[in-house]
C-alpha cells in the first residue's frame, strides 16, 4: 500500500516536473543558505507578515462575499456578525490579523533597522519595505470604516480631518470622502481602495520586496560581521529554514485562532453623523503615535500652524527614516553608524511613548 | 448566601481557579502520562541495554519530580482554596458527597508523591528490577489519583439520575457509586488518559530538546520514542470526544451551537469558541509533531519542544475551559446552579426571601441599593464583573431603570422560552429584593444620576 502510494507520488510528481522542472527550483532553493547566528530570530518576522497577509487575502475574499458596500454596510456586516455561520470568526480572524500583520512588519522594519539590513545592496529592500508599510497602515484605514459603526465613522472622520487641514490638501481629502463628509460615497471609494487599488500596488510590490531578498539574501547584523567567514554558521533555505519558517507560521495561526475565538471583534452601534461623538474616540493603535504627536504640536502652536508644523515635521521625520540607507556610511571610527543607531532608538522610543501616552488622554 | 463573598475584581473569582486549574491540568496529568512513560521506557532501557537511554531518563525524572512534585501540589493545593473561596456551596456538596473518595485520593496522592521522590533518588542505588517495579508502582497510584478525581469532576456535570433522585434528602451518600460512575466516567476517563499519555511524550521531548546528538547518541532514538505517545490521542480523541458528547445532556451538548452564528456580547459562544481552539491547536499538533520530531528526530531543539507545549497548554486550556461552560448553568448538573443557588430552593428563596437568613444584612433595608449590592454579590457575581470579565456595566449600558428592572423580570420568570434560561440561572427572591438589585445595578450603570433620582 506505502509502495502503491509512494510510485503513485514519484509519478505525478515526475509528470509535473518535466513540465515546470520544480526540480531545479528546489535545487536552487537546497543552495541557498540562510546565516545563522544569535540573531536568526528576527529573520523571521518577514515571513510571519506575509503569513498575516495571506490571511487576510483569504478572509478577506470570504467577506467580500456578503459585504455589500454603501447605505447597507452596516447592515450586511451585522449579518456577516450575527447571523451568518461563522461569519463572526471570519471577521474576527480578518480583524485581528490585520492588526497582527501591522505589528509584525512593525517588528520586520526596526529589526532590519538594527541590523543594518538596509546597507547596500539592500537600499531597494529597505524602500519597498517602508513602502509596504505605508501601504499596509492605508489597507488598514481603508478598511477601518468599512463596517460603518459610530467608532469606524468617527475615527475616519478625524483622520480625514487632519491632512485636509493642510493648505491645498482639502481637494484631495474631498475627492477621497467622496464629498464633504464621509458618507455611503466615502465607503464605495475607500472599498475600491481596499479591495482593488491597495491590493494592485501591494502584491507586485511585495513581489519585487521578495525579489530582492531572494537576490541579496538574509544580511547579516555588523555584530557577526567580526566573526571570521570561515567560522559563521548558516543552514540551506530549503527544507532546513522553510521548516522553521512553516513552524512559526503555525505559531502564528495559533495565537492569531486564541485572539479571535477568545476576543471576537466587537461591531458597535451603527454610525449617525447627527449625533455626537462618542467620547474617546481614538484612531487604530498603529496611528496613536501620529495622532498623538499631531495633538501634541497642537496644543504648542494653536490654529492651523500647529496642524500644519505637525504634519510636516512627521513627513520630515519619515523621510528621514526612508533615506537612512543614503546616509548611514561606514566609517573608520564608527562613529556615524552609531549615529544612526541612535536616531533608530530614539524613533521608536518617540514611537512608543507617544502611543502609550495617547491612549493614556483617550 | 451564608459565606462571606470572595470579590475578585475585574477577571472575577471563576477566572482565578480557571487559571489554576488550567496551569495544574498539565501538570497532572503529566504526573499521570509521565510515571507509566517512565516506566516503560526504563523497561525498553534495560531491556536494549541502552545507557544512554537511561541517561536521559535520569535525567527527565528529576525534572519530573520538581514539576509535579512542586508546581503539581502547590497548584493542587491552590485550587482547593480558590473553589473554596469562589464557591463555597459547591465545594461543600463535593466534600459532603465523597467523603470517602477525597480520604482515598490523598492516601494516593501521598503515595504518588513519595513514589517519584524515592524513584529519582534511588537511581543507581538500588537493584534494577526494584527500580522498575517502583516506576511500575508510581505508575498504578497516580493513575489512581486520575481515577478518583475523574469521578468527582464528572459528577459536576452529570451527577447521575440516581443521586439526583436523592439530592437534598440526606440520603445522597447511599448513592455514592452511582454518583461516582455517572455517565461521562468512562468516556472522560479515556479522553484524560489519551491527553496524559500525550503530555508524557510532549514533556519528554522537552528533556530531549535539552541535549545535542553529541552529548547523547540517543537522542533522535528516544524524540522519535516520545512522539509516539501523542498517537493515541490522535486516533481516539475525536472518538471518545463523541462518546463523551453523546453522555452529555442534550441541552447542554446544545452549548456547541449557540456560538455557530454569532459571536456578539451577552450570548453564550464559549463552549463554541473553546472548541474552534481545541480543534486548531489539535491539529497544529498533529502536523508539528509529524513534521518537525517525527521526520527531524535530530534536529529537534528545546524551542521546539517549548512551542509544542505552548500549543498542548492551548488545547488543553481551552478543552478544559469548554468543559467547564459545558455545565452552565449549573456547578452541580441539574442540582446546584452556578451561583450557588440549589434548585430545589428557588421556589422557597421566592416565596420567604432570599436575603432573609443571610448574616450580611443586619441593619440594612430591602428595598435598598445596600440590599441590591447583596443580592448582586449572592447572585451575579459568581459569574459576572462590574467592568471586566462579562461586565454589567456593558450588558446593562443604555438602561434605565425600568429597563433594567424589566431584564431583572425576566431573569426571575425564568419562562421555557426564556433565552437566558439556557446558560443563565433563575434571579431568585421577593418583588422587593429583586427592586434593590434593580436600584444597585441601576446606581452602577447609570452612576451618580440615579442616585440623584432617589
Amino acid at each position: 500500500m506505502n509502495t502503491l502510494f509512494q510510485n503513485a507520488f514519484k509519478t505525478a510528481y515526475n509528470w509535473v516536473d518535466e513540465r515546470l522542472n520544480i526540480g531545479d527550483a528546489i535545487a536552487f532553493a537546497g543552495k541557498k543558505t540562510v546565516p545563522e547566528h544569535k540573531h536568526s530570530f528576527w529573520y523571521y518576522w518577514g515571513g510571519i507578515s506575509m503569513f498575516f497577509f495571506i490571511v487576510q487575502c483569504l478572509t478577506g475574499v470570504l467577506l467580500m462575499i456578503y459585504y455589500r458596500p454603501g447605505a447597507e454596510a452596516y447592515e450586511s456586516v451585522r449579518q456577516i456578525t450575527n447571523e451568518i455561520k461563522f461569519g463572526w470568526l471570519i471577521r474576527s480572524v480578518h480583524s485581528w490579523s490585520a492588526n497582527l500583520m501591522v505589528l509584525a512588519i512593525f517588528i520586520h522594519m526596526f529589526s532590519v533597522f538594527f541590523m543594518k539590513a538596509y546597507r547596500a545592496p539592500r537600499e531597494f529592500g529597505w524602500w519597498s519595505g517602508v513602502a509596504l508599510l505605508v501601504l499596509t497602515t492605508i489597507f488598514g484605514f481603508s478598511g477601518y470604516l468599512l463596517p460603518m459603526d459610530e467608532l469606524a465613522y468617527f475615527a475616519t472622520k478625524v483622520g480625514l480631518g487632519i491632512p485636509g487641514s493642510m493648505p491645498g490638501a482639502s481637494v484631495l481629502v474631498d475627492l477621497v470622502r467622496g464629498g464633504a463628509e464621509v458618507g455611503d460615497a466615502t465607503i464605495q471609494r475607500f472599498f475600491t481602495l481596499h479591495v482593488v487599488v491597495l491590493p494592485a500596488l501591494f502584491v507586485p510590490l511585495l513581489g519585487f520586496h521578495l525579489w530582492l531578498v531572494q537576490k541579496h539574501g538574509n544580511a547579516i547584523p555588523p555584530s557577526e560581521e567580526l566573526t571570521p567567514v570561515s567560522e559563521r554558521r548558516s543552514i540551506p533555505f530549503f527544507p532546513n529554514f522553510f521548516a522553521k519558517d512553516l513552524a512559526v507560521w503555525l505559531i502564528a495561526l495559533n495565537v492569531l485562532a486564541v485572539l479571535a475565538a477568545l476576543f471576537p471583534w466587537d461591531l458597535g452601534k451603527q454610525a449617525d453623523s447627527l449625533s455626537p461623538a462618542p467620547v474617546g474616540i481614538h484612531p487604530e493603535w498603529y496611528f496613536m503615535s501620529s495622532f498623538q504627536i499631531l495633538k501634541l504640536f497642537g496644543r504648542w502652536f494653536p490654529g492651523t500652524l500647529g496642524e500644519v508644523l505637525g504634519i510636516l515635521v512627521f513627513n520630515l521625520g519619515l523621510v528621514l527614516w526612508m533615506l537612512v540607507p543614503l546616509y548611514d556610511r561606514e566609517s573608520p571610527s564608527g562613529v556615524k553608524a552609531r549615529r544612526v543607531t541612535y536616531f533608530g532608538l530614539a524613533v521608536l522610543a518617540i514611537t512608543l511613548i507617544t502611543t502609550f501616552w495617547g491612549y493614556w488622554e483617550v | 448566601m451564608n459565606y462571606p463573598f470572595w470579590d475578585v475584581p475585574f477577571i472575577g473569582s471563576g477566572w482565578v481557579i480557571g487559571s489554576i486549574a488550567i496551569f495544574h491540568v498539565m501538570i497532572s496529568h503529566f504526573a499521570v502520562g509521565g510515571g507509566l512513560y517512565l516506566a516503560l521506557a526504563e523497561r525498553r532501557a534495560r531491556q536494549i541495554g541502552s545507557d544512554a537511554w537511561l541517561s536521559i531518563l535520569e535525567k527527565h525524572s528529576k525534572f519530573f519530580l520538581i514539576l509535579t512534585g512542586v508546581f503539581g501540589a502547590a497548584s493542587g493545593a491552590a485550587i482547593w482554596f480558590a473553589i473554596g473561596l469562589a464557591n463555597p456551596e459547591g465545594t461543600s456538596t463535593l466534600i459532603h458527597n465523597f467523603v470517602f473518595g477525597w480520604a482515598i485520593e490523598w492516601i494516593f496522592f501521598l503515595l504518588e508523591l513519595s513514589a517519584a521522590a524515592v524513584y529519582y533518588y534511588t537511581w543507581h542505588r538500588i537493584p534494577a528490577k526494584t527500580h522498575l517495579a517502583l516506576g511500575w508502582f508510581y505508575a498504578v497510584v497516580s493513575f489512581l489519583t486520575l481515577f478518583i478525581i475523574n469521578g468527582i469532576l464528572t459528577f459536576m456535570l452529570t451527577p447521575s439520575a440516581a443521586w439526583l433522585s436523592a439530592a437534598g434528602t440526606g440520603q445522597e451518600t447511599f448513592y455514592f457509586f452511582q454518583a461516582f460512575f455517572n455517565p461521562t466516567f468512562w468516556p472522560s476517563l479515556g479522553l484524560r488518559l489519551v491527553i496524559c499519555a500525550s503530555l508524557a511524550g510532549i514533556y519528554a521531548l522537552i528533556t530531549c530538546g535539552r541535549l545535542t546528538p553529541k552529548e547523547n547518541p540517543a537522542k533522535a532514538e528516544m524524540v522519535q520514542w516520545s512522539a509516539r505517545w501523542l498517537v493515541p490521542s490522535f486516533i481516539l480523541m475525536p472518538i471518545l470526544f463523541a462518546w463523551y458528547l453523546a453522555m452529555v445532556p442534550e441541552v447542554q451538548r446544545a452549548f456547541l451551537s449557540i456560538g455557530i452564528s454569532s459571536a456578539a456580547p451577552g450570548i453564550f459562544t464559549q463552549v463554541t469558541r473553546s472548541a474552534i481552539l481545541t480543534t486548531v491547536s489539535s491539529a497544529t499538533i498533529v502536523v508539528a509533531v509529524y513534521l518537525f520530531v517525527w521526520k527531524k528526530p535530530e534536529d529537534f531543539t528545546l524551542g521546539a519542544g517549548l512551542a509544542i507545549l505552548f500549543l498542548a497548554l492551548i488545547a488543553t486550556g481551552s478543552t478544559e475551559h469548554g468543559r467547564e461552560m459545558l455545565r452552565k448553568p449549573f456547578v452541580i448538573g441539574q442540582h446546584m446552579f452556578s451561583n450557588g443557588v440549589r434548585k430545589s430552593d428557588v421556589a422557597t428563596f421566592n416565596q420567604k426571601g432570599y436575603l432573609t437568613a443571610s448574616p450580611w444584612m443586619k441593619g440594612i433595608k430591602i428595598p435598598s441599593k445596600e440590599a441590591g449590592l447583596i443580592m448582586f454579590r449572592g447572585q451575579c457575581k459568581s459569574c459576572h464583573t462590574d467592568d471586566g470579565y462579562r461586565p454589567m456595566k456593558k450588558f446593562m449600558a443604555g438602561r434605565d431603570l425600568p429597563a433594567i428592572k424589566n431584564v431583572l423580570g425576566v431573569l426571575h420568570d425564568y419562562k421555557e422560552d426564556s433565552p437566558y434560561r439556557r446558560y443563565m440561572p433563575p434571579l431568585v427572591g421577593k418583588p422587593s429584593e429583586i427592586e434593590s438589585l434593580a436600584i444597585y445595578l441601576d446606581s452602577m450603570v447609570n452612576g451618580s444620576a440615579a442616585d440623584a433620582k432617589k
